[in-house]
């Protein structure tokens, strides 16, 4: 656009702005690297080592500094993540689905479902807790604070889904079903194929938001942590640079499901050009 | 959508009224989820609000209706001081993310016109939301602490000369951290908006003699406005409810809404927490039917 000076203006500003996103991931990944036992979560950086990485997981002769107490809370949340990826991929599917008739009350359905990513998850948890505790329920990781992850992550892929369905044309369905086929055949072979990248996209928000997801959990589960609740349990106390190592080695975890993400992704779309030329021929 | 509910934040009637006008199949499909929403979103909350009347002893709840912990919160300054910093918090940082987030918003929108370019600038903004929102929060203490990265940063630049000790564990950490967490939110909104403007109406506003100024004016910022509602509203839900950042950047000075739930759920405090957390709901229904009223959002998106 016009203006000679506002373009690179504000193009040094986003720049700075990139810079202020990235500043305090970048430097805690450099302090993961401090020496230990003895160097504590502040610059300078006394000598590098790979040591607080090799702390995490056991490697290194004890010290006054106490491992960080992952270990179970990184399996309860992978498994908590699967089951709520599961669950609110099948809702958020199959709500979307019905949302492509027109019905009445489809706009308070649509609300209903979009308060589940609004309400603030303090409240959600806190809501939880006090009916199980009036219905006498135990609260358990498993239980509670799985159907409360449900009810955050289900209208993520629900809006997926939506957006995938409006660009669906519901055609190339109808000539299979009036060709014949089963409605649950026509759903695997036709319907499922074309909205494979919503279902992928939609798993895996479902997937990070569970694994990351705290404010709910905080409440919602019992005495057994998840691993956001062990982390935050290491705040309250003096932090050392081995939960800075843990946010580097948690951030590679998260970078690599979004790598299989992509692979995936890229396969759907490489077998849909196949498709695509078959038919040509 | 075709209700015309004007407020996001109240909780509507989970069982949908049934016709007989429309596929019955569209309601068999949505029965799961709107009783999954039901049991486990409507009715905590509810819930919240019932137990908000409940009498509270020491180390339990009864059902006893009595309206004393309503009173205990508005006879309390404590509390009603946490009411006052949430507010001004959030209004702080509503500010902050507006400001900082426009001047990107505008460049990714509007400035850049290259596709490509813009969805990369888009996702190297969204790309930190990957990492663990605890750590997010945690990284900012070798940040700001007194020998952190940014004292240092300005010692060396020769800027001070004692470090500066207010950055850590104050208000001002929490908002720093806070604006940085959720600014995101605001300019992708905000750039969505802009890069749908026809450049040729901004074309035209420059060939009649209009300076960059009035062009902001009258048209860039109006056109933009859903997209700043949207984000303000995205922004305000999320640092309404916010506790973690405040408990591990302020060092337990700054004491939110957020945090008082969870200290009261601590100490088994079950009623004064549901009473937090009704005013907390209806803080957040006011803020955002206040943000829905600067623009129809129904008919600009």
């Amino acid at each position: 656009m016009h203006s000679t000076i506002l373009r690179p203006a504000l193009a040094v500003y986003t720049a700075v702005f990139v810079l202020f996103l990235y500043a305090p991931f970048v430097v805690l990944a450099i302090l993961s690297f401090q020496a230990g036992p003895e160097g504590g979560p502040q610059f300078p950086i006394t000598e590098w080592s790979t040591y607080w990485y090799r702390h995490i997981f056991g490697l290194t002769p004890p010290s006054r500094v106490a491992p960080l107490p992952i270990g179970e809370g990184l399996v309860r949340s992978l498994t908590l993540a699967f089951m709520t990826m599961v669950v609110s991929t099948l809702l958020g599917v199959i709500t979307a689905q019905a949302f492509r008739s027109r019905f009445k009350g489809s706009g308070v359905v649509f609300y209903l479902v979009v308060l589940g990513m609004m309400v603030p998850g303090v409240l959600v948890g806190l809501g939880t807790a006090l009916v199980a505790n009036t219905l006498g329920i135990d609260r358990h990781w498993w239980g509670t604070a799985f159907v409360v992850h449900v009810v955050y992550t289900f209208p993520f892929a629900f809006l997926v889904m939506l957006a995938i369905f409006n660009r669906f044309d519901s055609s190339v369905e109808e000539a299979a079903w009036s060709l014949g086929v089963s409605p649950a055949r026509t759903f695997r072979k036709v319907t499922f194929p074309l909205i494979f990248p919503g279902v992928l996209s939609a798993m895996l928000f479902a997937f990070t938001l569970s694994y990351d997801e705290f404010s709910r959990t905080l409440f919602a589960s019992g005495r057994d942590l998840t691993l956001p609740l062990a982390i935050y349990g290491t705040f309250s106390v003096e932090i050392h640079p081995n939960i800075f190592a843990f946010g580097v080695l948690t951030t590679l975890f998260s970078f690599s499901l979004l790598a299989v993400y992509a692979v995936l992704m890229g396969l759907a779309v490489r077998r849909a050009r196949r498709v695509a030329v078959q038919e040509d021929v | 959508m075709t209700s015309a509910a004007t407020t996001v934040m109240t909780a509507p009637d989970p069982t949908a009224p049934a016709a007989a006008r429309s596929p019955r199949t569209a309601y068999w499909l949505v029965a799961p989820g709107v009783i999954w929403m039901g049991l486990f979103l409507v009715l905590p909350i509810l819930m919240m609000i019932y137990v908000s009347f409940w009498t509270q002893t020491t180390f339990k709840i009864e059902p006893i209706l009595t309206t004393k912990s309503w009173a205990t919160f508005f006879a309390s300054d404590t509390y009603l001081s946490s009411l006052w910093t949430t507010v001004r918090i959030w209004l702080i940082v509503l500010a902050l993310t507006l400001l900082v987030g426009y001047p990107t918003a505008l460049f990714v929108g509007l400035f850049v016109r290259n596709k490509t370019l813009s969805t990369v600038l888009l996702v190297l903004c969204v790309i930190p939301f990957w990492t663990s929102f605890l750590i997010r929060v945690l990284a900012w203490r070798p940040m700001l602490g007194k020998e952190g990265a940014i004292n240092i940063v300005l010692q060396a630049l020769g800027l001070i000369d004692q470090p500066i000790e207010a950055l850590l564990f104050t208000e001002l950490s929490v908002i720093i951290g806070m604006t940085q967490i959720y600014v995101v939110f605001m300019v992708g909104p905000i750039a969505f908006m802009l890069g749908r403007i026809d450049p040729n109406i901004i074309e035209a506003a420059r060939d009649l003699g209009a300076g960059f100024g009035r062009i902001f004016r009258t048209i860039i910022l109006p056109l933009s406005m859903p997209g700043v509602v949207v984000g303000a509203i995205f922004v305000s839900v999320m640092v309404l409810g916010e506790f973690a950042t405040s408990a591990a950047l302020s060092g337990r000075k700054v004491n939110l809404l957020g945090n008082l739930i969870v200290t009261q759920v601590g100490s088994l405090k079950w009623a004064f927490a549901a009473v937090v957390g009704v005013i907390l709901t209806v803080l957040m229904g006011l803020v955002v039917a206040g943000l829905l009223r600067i623009v129809n959002l129904r008919r600009e998106l």
